[in-house]
């Protein structure tokens, strides 16, 4: 089954109910076990909650929306993050050491457990950022 | 996100109900933190929570921080399948106290 379906959302926190939820809708249509779209589910909101934390840290936008899409061609999973927040310094992007317990930075660290790749490019205009979650199911 | 408290000597049992990610921490934090902060023993039971994302965890690591550094404990109580699994991805079934 191939599919490619996306979606703009707003960019702030109430919208990650509704990424979750256009989510799962699309993985309901795919046929892997429950726990997997769990993950999933899991790995793009954290994804998205990176673009509000982050990229849009310190910037006041009430209209600025990023877009998921999600794509699966021959049982390759691709979902592209694109906003127009502050560029991503892929240098910053690491999750903190797993045994240094302490509050924060494990959104990484639950997206990198679940794919099995995770790259960030320049977006195309009008997108700042591009990034693309990839797995093989 | 909903929420119940019950109390019943130095217990305070939290009962959280809903979805808990970044939308909701704070509203999480509001209930449970004055808590801990009066040094009660504090349960949280999350039974009723569907899904928790690194941000609800982040607040279960700060909340027992805070109690372990005040001289009490917060304890995870019926804890749901799915939130269970984000903690043993987190890696903290051994750092969080679970009940």
């Amino acid at each position: 089954m191939n599919i490619s379906e996306s979606k703009d959302f707003l960019v702030n926190s109430a919208s990650l109910k509704e990424v979750r939820i256009f989510s799962r809708e699309i993985f309901e249509k795919i046929d892997i076990n429950e726990d997997l779209k769990d993950e999933l589910v899991l790995a793009i909101a954290e994804a998205a909650q990176n673009i509000v934390k982050h990229a849009y840290k310190n910037i006041d936008s009430k209209t600025d929306k990023m877009e998921i899409k999600i794509s699966l061609k021959d049982s390759e999973l691709e979902i592209g993050f694109f906003d127009k927040g502050r560029p991503v310094d892929t240098a910053n992007v690491r999750h903190r050491k797993i045994d240094d317990v302490k509050p924060g930075g494990l959104g990484t660290f639950f997206i990198q457990q679940i794919m099995d790749a995770v790259v960030f490019k320049e977006g195309e205009k009008p997108w700042i950022n591009h990034l693309v979650l990839t797995k093989k199911i | 996100m909903t929420y119940k408290v019950t109390e019943e000597g130095n217990i305070s049992t939290v009962f959280l109900q809903g979805e808990i990610d970044m939308d909701v921490t704070d509203k999480a934090k509001e209930v449970i933190m004055p808590l801990v902060e009066a040094k009660k023993e504090v349960h949280l039971n999350l039974k009723d929570v569907q899904y928790m994302d690194s941000s609800g965890i982040s607040v279960l690591i700060e909340s027992h921080q805070k109690a372990n550094e005040l001289g009490t404990k917060v304890i995870l109580k019926d804890i749901s399948k799915s939130v269970l699994k984000v903690i043993m991805m987190a890696k903290l079934e051994q750092v969080l106290n679970l009940g």
